[in-house]
């Protein structure tokens, strides 16, 4: 029995976690930023830009555009069905605020998945933001130059760059007992001081010097942030518009049931109009009549 | 059927918890320990120590230029780290001996009180 019970958890647990997977798998419709590493050493201003170049070609992006198409048809439709209402008869007239009406109740649920999808990618941007801004905060506290550590790692550096001639001096008459770390060493070194050479005559990197500094970057992220939370809260306003137009189709369905029910009765009455023999006095002249 | 799980657990456990664990720190402390090993070694001649030195030394200094060099050592540093860097002198020893001009072995010496001067002091005192 215990034999079966330890064999059924083996199956079970693999099992589940494949169902995990699978369940991970299933979000993969989401937008999830592909660049976090790289883009952590970028300025804002060029973060945001490759984080929405990042959403353009994701899954979402797509959908997106496609529900924006569907919901561009659904419009056309209602407003091509608007104008047939003037040159229709009573009845057609009926059927063509029907299909209106069933456009609207589409192009609300339409709507209402382009605002999740607009809601869903807000969210990630917002926390993406939020993980950068984190992550910022954290070096900052590990590399704040008034920590001991940093004072001292910072000290041990320019030591050893003091050092670096006098070391290659030292070990020049062994160069085959050089190590292969210490043969690149120089030439990387020589190539990053170039290169730093570089970026520091970079015009483009006195324009970002604004960025540089880790408080100001977070109080660019932070204006990203609070960007992101304003379109959140229009959205929300959006979710409101949404709901309110579901009540007015609602009740412009009701109108037509009404109208519809409004005109069978009418036809009904039609039928036994005149009289009605559901009374007695009036079906006199059917009972009187020789 | 019960050893089938122990080694199936055993295989998980260690597949999960496998990670690259490369804190230069921890090898320029082996490396820096098997050095001044090779310094108190009586059992080998001066000509031996000398090579076997020079080899040492050099992959001390390809170390402590990887660890100072080292930018993720600033995320979330240990104790031992910062200690590492508190002390410069005994820790980075190719270093300190290039910049005092002193052999490797006599700067660790005097790092950790152990000069000519000291010890006659000691044997002074103990008459």
């Amino acid at each position: 029995m215990q034999k079966i019970t330890l064999k059924t958890l083996l199956i079970i647990i693999p099992g589940s976690l494949y169902i995990l997977l699978s369940a991970a798998n299933a979000y993969s419709n989401d937008w999830k930023p592909q660049i976090v590493e790289k883009m952590y050493v970028l300025p804002p201003q060029h973060l945001n830009k490759v984080l929405n170049s990042d959403f353009n070609k994701s899954l979402l992006a797509l959908n997106l555009q496609n529900k924006d198409n569907v919901i561009k048809n659904k419009i056309d439709k209602i407003t091509e069905l608007n104008s047939y209402l003037p040159n229709a008869s009573k009845e057609e007239i009926l059927e063509i605020k029907h299909q209106i009406i069933l456009n609207k109740r589409d192009y609300i649920k339409e709507m209402n998945d382009l605002l999740l999808m607009k809601r869903q990618k807000l969210n990630t941007k917002k926390d993406f933001f939020e993980k950068i801004q984190k992550n910022i905060k954290y070096n900052s506290v590990n590399n704040n130059p008034e920590s001991k550590f940093f004072i001292n790692k910072n000290n041990a550096i320019k030591r050893a760059q003091k050092l670096d001639f006098k070391i290659l001096e030292k070990t020049a008459f062994n160069l085959s007992e050089n190590s292969r770390y210490f043969n690149q060493y120089k030439i990387n070194k020589d190539a990053i001081s170039k290169l730093e050479a570089a970026i520091k005559n970079h015009p483009m990197n006195s324009k970002s010097n604004l960025s540089k500094e880790p408080e100001n970057k977070l109080e660019a992220i932070r204006n990203y942030i609070h960007n992101i939370e304003t379109e959140i809260a229009v959205l929300e306003m959006k979710e409101q518009m949404i709901s309110y137009m579901a009540k007015i189709v609602a009740l412009d369905a009701m109108d037509l049931a009404e109208k519809v029910a409004g005109i069978n009765s009418d036809t009904n009455n039609n039928q036994f109009s005149g009289k009605n023999y559901n009374d007695p006095t009036e079906a006199l002249d059917v009972f009187t009549q020789l | 059927m019960s050893k089938f799980i122990i080694n199936s657990t055993f295989i998980f456990l260690l597949t999960i918890s496998t990670y690259a664990n490369a804190n230069p720190i921890h090898n320029l402390e082996r490396e820096r320990a098997k050095t001044l090993d090779i310094v108190l070694d009586k059992s080998i001649s001066i000509e031996e120590r000398k090579k076997q030195l020079d080899k040492s030394k050099m992959r001390l200094l390809d170390l402590e230029r990887i660890t100072i060099n080292n930018k993720n050592i600033s995320e979330n540093p240990s104790v031992h780290t910062i200690k590492a860097f508190e002390n410069f002198d005994l820790t980075f020893l190719v270093h300190t001996s290039i910049e005092k001009n002193k052999p490797l072995s006599i700067t660790w010496f005097e790092k950790i009180g152990l000069t000519t001067e000291n010890i006659l002091n000691t044997r002074v005192s103990r008459r």
